[in-house]
């Protein structure tokens, strides 16, 4: 008897036969990570310090616009995987 | 359900056909008893007649829930197709934006080094070390103090 009952239940199980590969990465790109900013020699010019601060400001930006890209890829992509449903 | 890969749906239906015709028959047993086979095993007739039709009953059941979450996969897997598509879709614009702001803003970069290397450059030697307008060592320490990443 306890056999019928375990080949019932075997008869039950199955594998999840639908997965959903995670979402790719949006590039390359957005895949490195932030630089360091630049540093001010003590001596500078008044010229490399505009241009130190002006790279320095270059490097936030891009920074803020990966980092803007991953807050839309997960905006995204949520509502993708949220559709699936 | 493992059995029903084995063996074909026509079977389980067939069984319990055979399960119902049987126990039909052996209720008009009585009008055949020209037959002494059917007369003598009317009771197991009877009972194989109803494991048959327990049997198909459940089979029959269990192909239609098996077609049921076949056709589910099958829309799930539909559906997982199409959102992949778009995810790569998305990428592929989030991409495009990134490249362009970033684009940008290198290029904003370099039009105000030009416009340092052009004007500010005019000032460096009054602020310059010793000059009438020396740039403070404070000043340069904020600086570089700011532009440290916390540890």
């Amino acid at each position: 008897m306890k056999y019928i009952a375990l080949l019932l239940m075997v008869g039950c199980s199955t594998t999840v036969p639908v997965t959903m590969k995670f979402p790719e990465a949006p590039g390359n790109l957005v895949m490195m990570p932030c630089p360091q900013l630049q540093k001010v020699e003590e001596d500078a010019k008044l010229s490399d310090v505009a241009k130190t601060i002006t790279n320095n400001y270059g490097t936030y930006y891009e920074c803020a616009v990966k980092n803007d890209a991953w807050i839309e890829w997960y905006e995204k992509q949520k509502l993708i995987f949220e559709g699936i449903k | 359900m493992w059995l029903l890969h084995w063996l074909p749906n026509w079977i389980f239906y067939a069984v319990l056909i055979a399960g119902v015709v049987g126990l039909v028959i052996s209720y008009f047993v009585r009008f055949l008893s020209f037959i002494p086979f059917v007369y003598v095993y009317k009771t197991p007739i009877q009972l194989v007649s109803i494991i048959a039709i327990a049997i198909g009953t459940f089979m029959s059941g269990a192909i239609h829930d098996n077609d049921a979450w076949e056709a589910r996969v099958k829309e799930m897997q539909d559906k997982v197709a199409a959102a992949e598509v778009q995810s790569k879709e998305e990428n592929v614009k989030i991409v495009e934006k990134v490249v362009t702001k970033t684009q940008v803003i290198k290029t904003r970069g370099e039009d105000i080094v030009k416009y340092v290397d052009r004007e500010v450059v005019k000032y460096d030697t009054k602020f310059a070390p010793g000059g009438e307008c020396e740039i403070p060592k404070e000043f340069i320490k904020a600086l570089n103090d700011a532009a440290e990443a916390p540890k």
